[in-house]
């Protein structure tokens, strides 16, 4: 008997309920909403979890060469710091120095969809296990913890954007839409998960997005 | 331990108001439910009392951050820099799923970063990192004095704990100093003694109790006595560091010098170490115990036993001269 098992959330299908190649395409993951790509049989380690270095090109950490969202990414992640230590006054310093920095960032042009799907498979092949590989080797278990729900969330993100690009808009027309405010995983659907199916943060850290951008 | 202090989770709080009732200070009692940590002293009675678990203590000075590998920044910043600029492709799409793709992909970049070294906002890599903003963006819309706020407040953190550190440090050397002081004058009355200079014996000794007194204080406004127990453990580190490593490098140097007199007391004292560390650890097993226990005390080489023995098992002295305690 087979199994096949959801490579974000866990969730376990059994066969043989049914032969998990003849689930109709667009069959999602029904805790998580990741599609049926998204899913490996169990035991057979269809991704192979042996993990190599791919190469070790150092970028520069040097500050000055960060882009301003990435110091935007910076300030928004110390004013989390402070918050959690109840430092509210540095947090809003830190707040308000991440809108300027975001504000000062260009915007992409001429981009589409395509191009997130383009950058997500690249995530997914090479940043990810080449990143894993070298937190693996430093026994940086904090780094691999945050490499863990980086490649789930990416995967949903993966699963979000093929489902849009057969149904469009329409897959979340009368719905809800959420981003977990701890890990960014995304949710589409009116039966959010009690807890985050990535991060495992009770659903009240949740954020509902509300409307939408006409034009930017 | 470092000083805490309480704080509330708002979320969490179910006002059962037990807080406000055990509160010695009325620290937890406010208009705007933040607890006062003017007023806090950090002794926990709210957040013990509290059924929901909305109160936690933490600490005022944060240790270290761990030390993060330079491949592991670098392949994290890679990672970083992709994550980013999926954020600024979603913010120029329009739709409800681009915000919510803009705003995963931030909150991935803020999860990444702080695994590459930005962990805790007062860490020394935050503050070389809005040094570095000052000096370098100089823009008109920058919000300088936003970054200077910030240094200014993790700089007086710093220098505070900086100052705290430094104070310890000053009593544990003057422990030291005073504790030396000590023993040089008790020497120095004996050798007065001996001359028959009462009366500067006298001063001496005065003077050698006077040291004493000091010593013990800075000792314990240093907060280093502890338990009885973590006491004896804390002798039987030093008696074994001692006779395992302090001593026999130096009866080696005083044998390669010729100093035969060094050699000795080096040894019997590094011999009496070893012994002492014995004794602490019995008394460490026997803590609880009520039976009544007798020490004697070698006058000459420090010896000491349970028993009045013979003749003194490191120096043979005779055991008659052993003091009892």
């Amino acid at each position: 008997m087979r199994k096949f098992k959801c490579t974000v959330c866990g969730y376990i299908v059994d066969e043989p309920n049914g032969v998990f190649e003849d689930l109709p395409s667009d069959w999602v993951c029904p805790i998580c909403a990741a599609t049926k790509e998204e899913f490996e049989l169990q035991n057979e380690g269809l991704r192979s979890k042996e993990r190599k270095i791919m190469s070790k090109v150092e970028i520069s950490s040097d500050m000055k060469e960060m882009s301003p969202l990435e110091i935007s990414a910076l300030c928004t992640n110390l004013a989390r710091g402070c918050e959690k230590q109840y430092k509210l006054e540095q947090a809003e310093l830190f707040i308000d120095l991440a809108a300027y920095y975001k504000k000062i960032s260009p915007l992409a042009e001429n981009s589409n969809l395509n191009d997130l799907t383009a950058i997500i498979e690249k995530n997914l092949n090479e940043d990810i296990p080449n990143a894993s590989a070298i937190a693996s080797e430093a026994k940086d278990r904090g780094a691999l913890r945050a490499l863990v729900w980086n490649e789930k969330v990416t995967r949903i993100l993966k699963s979000i954007l093929s489902r849009y690009k057969k149904q469009g808009g329409a897959m979340f027309e009368n719905t809800g839409v959420y981003v977990c405010t701890v890990c960014g995983f995304i949710y589409i659907g009116d039966n959010l998960p009690e807890v985050c199916p990535v991060c495992k943060v009770p659903n009240w850290k949740f954020e509902k997005i509300e409307g939408g951008r006409a034009d930017v | 331990m470092s000083e805490k202090y309480a704080v509330r989770n708002i979320k969490l709080c179910t006002k059962d108001c037990l807080c406000l009732y055990v509160c010695p200070t009325g620290a937890t009692n406010t208009e705007n439910s933040i607890i006062d940590v003017a007023k806090c002293t950090g002794c926990g009675d709210c957040a013990d009392a509290c059924p929901s678990g909305a109160i936690s203590l933490i600490p005022k000075e944060y240790p270290p951050q761990q030390p993060k590998a330079q491949a592991v920044i670098s392949a994290m910043n890679t990672l970083l820099r992709s994550k980013s600029q999926q954020e600024k492709i979603a913010a120029s799409l329009p739709g409800k799923l681009a915000i919510a793709i803009e705003k995963s992909n931030r909150i991935m970049a803020e999860d990444l970063i702080r695994e590459a070294g930005y962990m805790l906002p007062q860490s020394k890599n935050t503050i070389e990192f809005l040094k570095l903003i000052l000096v370098q963006d100089q823009s008109q819309e920058f919000p300088k004095e936003n970054v200077e706020k910030l240094l200014e407040i993790f700089n007086k953190e710093e220098s505070e704990k900086m100052s705290n550190n430094k104070t310890l440090e000053n009593l544990m050397e003057a422990f030291a100093g005073e504790s030396q002081a000590n023993r040089k004058y008790l020497a120095y009355a004996k050798k007065a003694e001996k001359d028959g200079k009462t009366n500067v014996a006298k001063l001496f000794r005065a003077a050698s109790d006077a040291e004493t007194l000091h010593a013990l204080k800075h000792f314990e406004v240093a907060g280093k006595i502890n338990s009885t127990a973590d006491n004896l453990k804390d002798g039987i580190e030093g008696e074994t560091y001692e006779y395992k490593e302090m001593y026999p490098p130096f009866i080696e140097q005083a044998k390669k010098e010729g100093n035969n007199a060094a050699v000795m007391t080096f040894t019997f004292a590094m011999k009496a170490e070893e012994v002492h560390a014995k004794l602490y650890q019995d008394a460490l097993n026997n803590l609880d115990s009520n039976q009544e226990v007798f020490y004697y005390l070698c006058p000459v080489c420090g010896n000491i036993e349970k028993y009045v023995p013979e003749k003194c098992s490191i120096c043979n002295v005779s055991g008659d001269r052993f003091i009892k305690y």
